[in-house]
Order: C-alpha cells, then structure tokens, then sequence
C-alpha cells in the first residue's frame, strides 16, 4: 500500500524509519507528500522530535 | 505506579565509569521506590549535533515503575548531575520486553566491525598463499626443466653410444 517500512508501532529509538520522514535538511516531510495517514503522522512528528530532541535526528543541516 | 522509559546520555570521556553510575542511578532509583524492568547500555554513538561541545554520547535506557511525585525528586538531583548531558523520562503504556532498536543497531555496528576486522585477519594469510603457491610451482616447473634436460643430455648421450 505504502512504500515506507511503517511498524505496528512508533517508536522514537527506531531511527531508520523516522528518518524516511525528514528531508535532508532535517525537516518533517508533510503527510500530503508522503500519503501517511493523519494518525499516522501525528505519532511521526511526536517521535521525531523526540529523537532529536536525544540527538539521534538532527534539528537542521546547520549544526557545528 | 506509573511506567517510566528513561534515557540518559553520559558524558563520552566518562564511559569507562558507566557501572559506577548505573550502581548509583540504580540506589537513587530504588531510594525513591523505583522498579527496574530493563536495563540497557547501548554505549557510544555518534550525536547528531555536539552537545555542551561533545560529538558522542553514552547512551543508557531504563524501563522503570513508579510514583510520579518521586520521579520529580529524582530529575532534580539529575539535573545537577555534570556527568549527564541530557536525560529524559517519557510515560509509557507497555514496556515491550524486546530489545530496543537502538541496541541492535549498535550491536550489529559491532558485529560488523568485527567482521571485517576477522576477514582482514584470514585475508592476509590467503594473500600469501597464492604466491607460496606460485613459487612452489616455478620450483616444479624447475624441477621439470631439469628433469627435461637430464632427459635430453641422456638421449644425446644414447644418441652418441649408437
């Protein structure tokens, strides 16, 4: 249905996935590029900015 | 009691010291009649963006069980701890018992690393092999020659007797 590996449920140490929802400049990809649902999205973003917020996602490509 | 994920980055130089401070995480927590479900030492990894100047972290993750007044005495000592860069405590629903990805992601980097560490270690004997291999062969092909020419000389010297 989806071309993302998307798990039964989220999680914020599950790197991999959450980073095929960021662009390369760190931002959240909106739902209406990638086809998540609404639910779906509302988790992605919550566990993303948990990650980086653990800095295992980046905020931007500016740091350093 | 409510259930706990608590995730703690130590400072990277203080990483030889990591079952000291577990040991005293784990007597604060239980001072505060906290329950460990789970322990896991993920170790070293590369932070996404350097914290208070540190490019790599040390990365703990509890599952814990508690009373959430306690818990905000436990982030106040926390907090002024200096060997922690950052901490976090999230509530969770279920403590799924599995391995977090986090951990396997850094063991199989291990592994990995072990690996190709292991197959430099068996290249190099087979690198010399072929060559061992090769010079037995130009003996042998020495051998031949010899052999061949003896072979000849004798024929000559046959050659002459008839």
């Amino acid at each position: 249905m989806s071309k993302y590996n998307l798990p039964k449920e989220f999680d914020y140490k599950n790197v991999n996935i959450l980073k095929q929802f960021i662009t390369e400049t760190g931002k959240i990809i909106p739902a209406r590029v990638t086809g998540v649902s609404a639910q779906n999205q509302r988790k992605l973003t919550r566990y993303i900015k948990i990650a980086r917020f653990l800095a295992l996602l980046p905020y931007t490509d500016m740091h350093n | 009691m409510k259930k706990y994920e608590a995730v703690i980055i130590l400072n990277p130089n203080l990483s030889p010291k990591v079952e000291t401070f577990t040991k005293n995480f784990e007597e604060l927590l239980n001072s505060n009649s906290f329950n460990i479900v789970k322990y896991e030492d993920v170790g070293r990894r590369q932070l996404a963006y350097s914290i208070n100047n540190h490019n790599k972290g040390h990365y703990l993750l509890f599952n814990i069980e508690g009373d959430p007044i306690k818990l905000i005495e436990i982030e106040n000592k926390i907090k002024y701890d200096e060997s922690i860069i950052r901490h976090l405590f999230i509530t969770v629903k279920k403590h799924s018992g599995e391995d977090s990805q986090l951990l396997v992601d850094s063991k199989n980097i291990k592994a990995e690393d072990e690996e190709i560490h292991n197959k430099k270690v068996e290249e190099e004997p087979e690198v010399t092999k072929p060559i061992y291999n090769t010079e037995s062969k130009e003996v042998d092909s020495q051998e031949d020659f010899k052999e061949k020419v003896e072979s000849e000389e004798a024929k000559s010297e046959e050659d002459k007797d008839e």
